[in-house]
C-alpha cells in the first residue's frame, strides 16, 4: 500500500496515475526492452515490500545459521519477473544478516509469491524446532512497473528484418497515433479515450505531453467501442470520428470545427486502409498484417509482400504482448507506428517499427 | 440467459451475505446499477460513478467526486444524496457517509485501506429508491418486464420459470451496450439449461459443476471463474461446548475432501482447507486438512456419553439448494460412517407449510464470496455463520488475517470441504465474452453474431424493433 505523510491528502486520478512516459533508446535489432523513468520508483516499492518481509523474518525467535532460500513465484509470472523478485528478496534478506546458502542440508526458508485481484502476497515459511513460523506481507499490484520484460518475437527471416522500439505507453486506451508533421522526429500526436472522452495529445520525442486537446466539441457519445483516427496536415489535425470529422490546430485548439462526414463512394468506411512499408533494400512494397482479433491473446505482426497471401509469404514476424489495435504509416516509408495492448499490465503501447535490410 | 436460482431480488437490502440467492441477484443487479469504482483485470481501480478519489494517510477519511451528468433510467440526475443513502445502507455502521460538494465523503471507524476493494464489489451499488419501494439504476440496462414463476396452462403440475427482461439503456454514461435486450430465465433444472444452450434456446447459461464435463464433451465453450463458493460443514452453537470438541475434531479428520472434489465433482472443484480461497487471500496454501481415519476412530471411541454421532445420529441438514449439495451431504455421511460416526442427512422442509424438520446439529452450507477485500469477506463470514465468535480485528495485514483465520479454523465450528468455481456455457455466437476471474460477467460488452438465426430476436409489443446483433468496429 502507498503511504503518505501526516495530514497529506493524496488525490488519485485513476486514469492519470499510471500513465507512463518512456525515454526512447537506440533501436535494438529485433528486440525491445528498455527502462522507464518510472520503473526506478516502482523498484523502490518492490524493495520496500521485500525489506518489510526480511525485517519480519529477521525477528523470528531462534533463527540461527545459514538458510536455504527456496523461491516459489506466482504461476503467472514470467521468468524475468520471477528472477527480479528473487534477486531483490535475497538482497534484502542478506542486508539483514540473514545468511543464505545453497547447501541442501541447511534449513529451508520457503518464500512464496501469490497474486490476488489487487495484491501481491509474499509469504515466508520455515520450520524451526517442530514449529512452523510464517511471516506475510503484501503490496498493491498496481504499483508494479509496467512494460513487458519479454523480448519480442525474433523469428529468423530474410531478406528483411523488423526492428521495433516502444516509444509511448499509457494506462488510457490509445485509439490512434501519428508522427507530428509526418515525421516522428518532431514527436507524436496521440488520440486517447480517457474517462469516456476522446482527447488528443501532442507529445515530444521523449514522450512528454506538451499539449492536451479535448474533443468535447465533437459531442461524441460515450461508447463501448470507441473509434477515432487522426491525420496530420502540417500543423492542423484532422480527427475522423464515426459520422463526423473534427479539425483543429495545436496553436488554436479552441477553434476546433466539426462537421458531418459521409463515406466516400470509393471507400465505404472512410477509415484508414492497410499500412504499407517500403523496403530500404530494394524499394519493394510490404504490408502489415496481424494474426487475428482476439482481444485476450498475444498477437503476431506479420510483414508480407504486398499482394501475397499471409500464410505462405511472411517475411518478418514480431509478437506483441497483446492484441494490436492499429497501425499507421510515416513519411519515411520504411517506418510505421503500431498500437498494441499489453495484456500483462493492461497498458496501451505505441511502437515504432522499421524495416531494415538483412538478418 | 439462464440462471439456476429460482428467484432474485434487485434490492440489495434483501440479500443475505454469502448466499447463492445474493450471488445471482448481484449478477443481475450489475446490469442495472453501477458502483463508484470498478476493478479491471490488471489490478487497477477504474472510475465508474466516481471519477476521482482521495484519502488521508490513516485511510479513515475518503472523498469521492461523482461523475457529473449521470442519469437514472427514468431520466433523473444522480445526486450525492443517492450515493449517500445507498452506501450508508451497504457499508453499515462502521462507516459514516455524507454528501460533499459534487460527491461523497466516507469516514471509517477504523482504517480502511481496502475501501476501494469493498466498493468495487458485492452489494455496494448506487441506486435510487422510489417512494413506491422500487429501485432505479444508472447501469447499461433497465428492467422492462418481469414475470413470476407460475403453473403452466397446459400442465398445471409443471411450473413455468420466472423471467426478467432487461433493455439497453440508450443514454448509459458508459456507452450503450451492444445488445438490445437481455432475457433471463430463472430456476430451470441444470440439465435443461445445458440442453437449451446446445439447441440455441439460450446464449449464456450457468452450468452446474457436475455437468461441466458433459458440456465440454458436447463441444460447448465453458468459462469458469476462480473458486467462488465454499461448501462447508457448520456446527450449531449447541456444539460449541468443550464436550463436543472431540466430535468436531473427529468429523474434521474423517472428511475425504479429495474424493469429493475429484470424484463426486469430477475434478471441477478443489479441496478446501481454509475459509478464504487462495486467489483472494494469497495465503490459503498454508492451511491443511489431512484426512486421518484412524485418529478419527480413536477420538470416536473416547466420546463422552450422550454426544450425538455415537449412540444416536448427528443430524446433518443440507441448507444449500439443489441435488448437487444433497449428494455432498450423503458423501459426508459416508465419510463419517468410516470413522464410526453416525450422521443422518435431513433435508429442509419442502415448503413453508410442511411440518418443521427436527433440529439439526450440523449443516452443509454453501458460502459465496462476493467481496474483493479478504478482511471484509472474513468479517461477513464470521458475522453470518459463527454467531458469538469474536469478530476479526480490523486489519488488512495478511499475517494477522491469516492468524485470525487459523484461530477460527482451529475451533472446528466450520469444516471447509470443497471450493467451487462458477461455470457458464457461452455459445459460439457470443463475442467479446470477457468475464473477470472473480465472476463479473460484463454482459454490456458482449455482442452477438448477427448471422446466427437463433439470435435475431424481434421484441414483441410496443418496443421498437431492433436487431440484437451488432458488431463493433474497432478492436479493444
Amino acid at each position: 500500500m502507498q503511504s503518505f505523510g501526516k495530514n497529506h491528502w493524496k488525490t488519485v486520478r485513476a486514469q492519470f496515475l499510471f500513465a507512463r512516459v518512456l525515454l526512447p533508446l537506440a533501436v535494438w535489432a529485433g528486440t525491445c526492452c528498455f527502462s522507464s523513468p518510472a520503473q526506478a520508483d516502482n523498484d523502490v516499492t518492490l524493495r520496500e515490500t521485500a525489506q518489510k518481509l526480511a525485517e519480519r523474518v529477521a525477528t523470528i525467535p531462534g533463527l540461527h545459521g545459514a538458510l536455504r532460500f527456496e523461491w516459489h513465484p506466482d504461476a503467472n509470472w514470467s521468468e524475468a519477473e520471477s528472477a527480479r523478485w528473487q534477486a531483490i528478496l535475497k538482497g534484502e534478506f542478506e542486508k539483514r544478516t540473514l545468511s543464505l546458502t545453497e547447501d541442501a542440508g541447511a534449513p529451508a526458508l520457503d518464500v512464496f509469491a501469490a497474486e490476488t485481484p489487487t495484491q501481491i502476497v509474499l509469504t515466508a515459511k520455515m520450520s524451526l524446532s517442530e514449529r512452523d513460523e510464517v511471516r506475510i506481507v503484501s503490496m498493491a499490484r498496481s504499483l508494479l512497473p509496467s512494460g513487458s520484460l519479454l523480448p519480442s518475437g525474433s523469428l529468423p527471416v530474410a531478406p528483411i528484418r523488423l526492428e521495433r522500439q516502444k516509444i509511448y505507453d499509457s494506462a488510457d486506451r490509445i485509439l490512434d497515433a501519428s508522427p507530428l508533421n509526418n515525421s516522428e522526429d518532431d514527436g507524436l500526436a496521440i488520440l486517447l479515450y480517457r474517462n469516456f472522452e476522446i482527447v488528443a495529445l501532442r507529445a515530444d520525442l521523449k514522450g512528454a505531453v506538451k499539449e492536451t486537446v479535448s474533443l468535447n466539441p465533437a459531442n461524441v457519445k460515450p461508447s463501448r467501442d470507441p473509434r477515432a483516427e487522426l491525420t496530420m496536415r502540417g500543423s492542423s489535425v484532422s480527427v475522423l470520428l464515426p459520422g463526423k470529422v473534427c479539425e483543429f490546430s495545436w496553436e488554436a485548439p479552441s477553434e476546433m470545427k466539426c462537421h458531418a462526414e459521409k463515406p466516400s463512394p470509393s471507400d465505404k468506411s472512410g477509415w484508414r486502409g492497410q499500412t504499407l512499408l517500403a523496403s530500404p533494400c530494394d524499394g519493394s512494397s510490404w504490408k502489415l498484417l496481424s494474426s487475428g482479433g482476439d482481444p485476450n491473446a498475444r498477437e503476431v505482426l506479420q510483414v508480407v509482400p504486398d499482394g501475397a497471401i499471409r500464410e505462405t509469404s511472411a517475411a518478418a514476424l514480431s509478437e506483441f504482448s497483446g492484441p494490436i489495435i492499429g497501425t499507421n504509416g510515416e513519411r519515411n516509408p520504411s517506418n510505421a507506428l503500431v498500437i498494441a495492448r499489453n495484456l500483462r499490465t493492461g497498458n496501451y503501447e505505441i511502437y515504432k517499427i522499421t524495416l531494415a535490410c538483412g538478418n | 440467459m439462464k440462471l439456476r436460482v429460482a428467484s432474485v431480488s434487485l434490492d440489495p437490502r434483501e440479500w443475505t451475505p454469502g448466499s447463492l440467492f445474493a450471488a445471482a441477484s448481484e449478477k443481475l443487479a450489475s446490469l442495472v446499477y453501477d458502483r463508484l469504482v470498478a476493478l479491471d483485470d490488471h489490478a487497477k481501480f477504474q472510475p465508474a460513478l466516481a471519477t476521482e478519489w482521495a484519502h488521508d494517510s490513516a485511510f479513515r477519511n475518503w472523498q469521492f467526486k461523482l461523475r457529473s451528468g449521470v442519469r437514472f433510467s427514468d431520466g433523473s440526475l444522480l445526486t450525492p444524496t443517492d450515493a449517500v443513502v445507498s452506501l450508508q445502507i451497504s457499508l453499515g455502521r462502521a462507516f459514516e457517509v455524507t454528501a460533499a460538494e459534487n460527491g461523497v465523503a466516507i469516514r471509517a471507524l477504523h482504517p480502511a485501506p481496502d475501501l476501494l476493494e469493498q466498493l468495487a464489489s458485492g452489494r455496494h451499488f448506487i441506486l435510487h429508491w422510489r417512494p413506491d419501494g422500487t429501485q432505479l439504476g444508472t447501469g447499461p440496462f433497465f428492467v422492462v418486464e418481469s414475470v413470476a414463476a407460475a403453473p403452466s396452462e397446459a400442465n398445471p403440475t409443471a411450473i413455468k420459470p420466472a423471467k426478467i427482461k432487461f433493455q439497453a439503456n440508450e443514454g448509459s454514461w458508459s456507452g450503450r451496450p451492444f445488445v438490445d435486450f437481455v432475457e433471463v430465465t430463472l430456476g430451470e433444472p441444470p440439465l435443461r439449461q445445458l440442453l437449451d444452450l446446445q439447441v440455441g434456446k439460450a446464449d449464456i447459461a450457468e452450468i452446474a459443476p457436475d455437468l461441466v464435463r458433459k458440456g465440454r464433451q458436447e463441444g460447448l465453450r465453458i468459462w469458469n471463474s476462480a473458486p467462488r463458493t465454499l461448501v462447508a460443514l457448520r456446527f450449531d452453537d449447541a456444539f460449541d461446548a468443550p464436550a463436543s470438541d472431540q466430535l468436531r475434531e473427529a468429523l474434521w479428520l474423517a472428511m475425504d475432501r479429495d474424493t469429493m472434489a475429484n470424484v463426486l465433482l469430477q475434478r471441477e472443484a478443489q479441496p478446501a482447507d481454509s475459509l478464504l480461497p487462495q486467489w483472494l487471500s494469497g495465503y490459503a496454501f498454508l492451511f491443511e486438512s489431512p484426512m486421518n481415519l484412524q485418529r478419527a476412530r480413536e477420538l470416536r471411541a473416547a466420546f463422552p456419553a450422550g454426544i450425538p454421532g455415537a449412540t444416536q445420529p448427528l443430524r446433518l441438514r443440507v441448507d444449500a439448494p439443489g441435488d448437487l449439495y444433497k449428494l455432498m451431504g450423503e458423501r459426508v455421511a459416508v465419510n463419517a460412517r468410516q470413522a464410526n460416526l453416525m450422521v443422518q442427512v435431513a433435508l429442509p422442509p419442502a415448503s413453508a407449510s410442511s411440518s418443521p424438520a427436527p433440529a439439526a446439529g450440523l449443516h452443509l452450507i454453501a458460502w459465496h464470496y462476493d467481496s474483493l477485500s479478504p478482511r471484509a469477506e472474513l468479517e461477513a463470514f464470521v458475522k453470518q455463520l459463527l454467531d458469538g465468535a469474536e469478530l476479526p480485528a480490523n486489519t488488512t495485514d495478511p499475517e494477522q488475517l491469516c492468524a485470525q483465520e487459523r484461530r477460527l479454523l482451529e475451533e472446528r465450528r466450520i469444516l471447509p470441504l470443497v471450493l467451487l468455481p462458477e461455470y457458464a456455457g457461452v455459445r459460439a455466437n457470443v463475442h467479446n465474452w470477457n468475464a473477470s476471474p472473480w465472476g463479473d460477467w460484463r454482459l454490456a460488452d458482449v455482442w452477438l453474431d448477427s448471422e446466427d438465426p437463433m439470435t435475431t430476436k424481434t421484441p414483441a409489443g410496443p418496443q421498437k424493433n431492433s436487431s440484437t446483433a451488432r458488431s463493433p468496429g474497432a478492436r479493444p
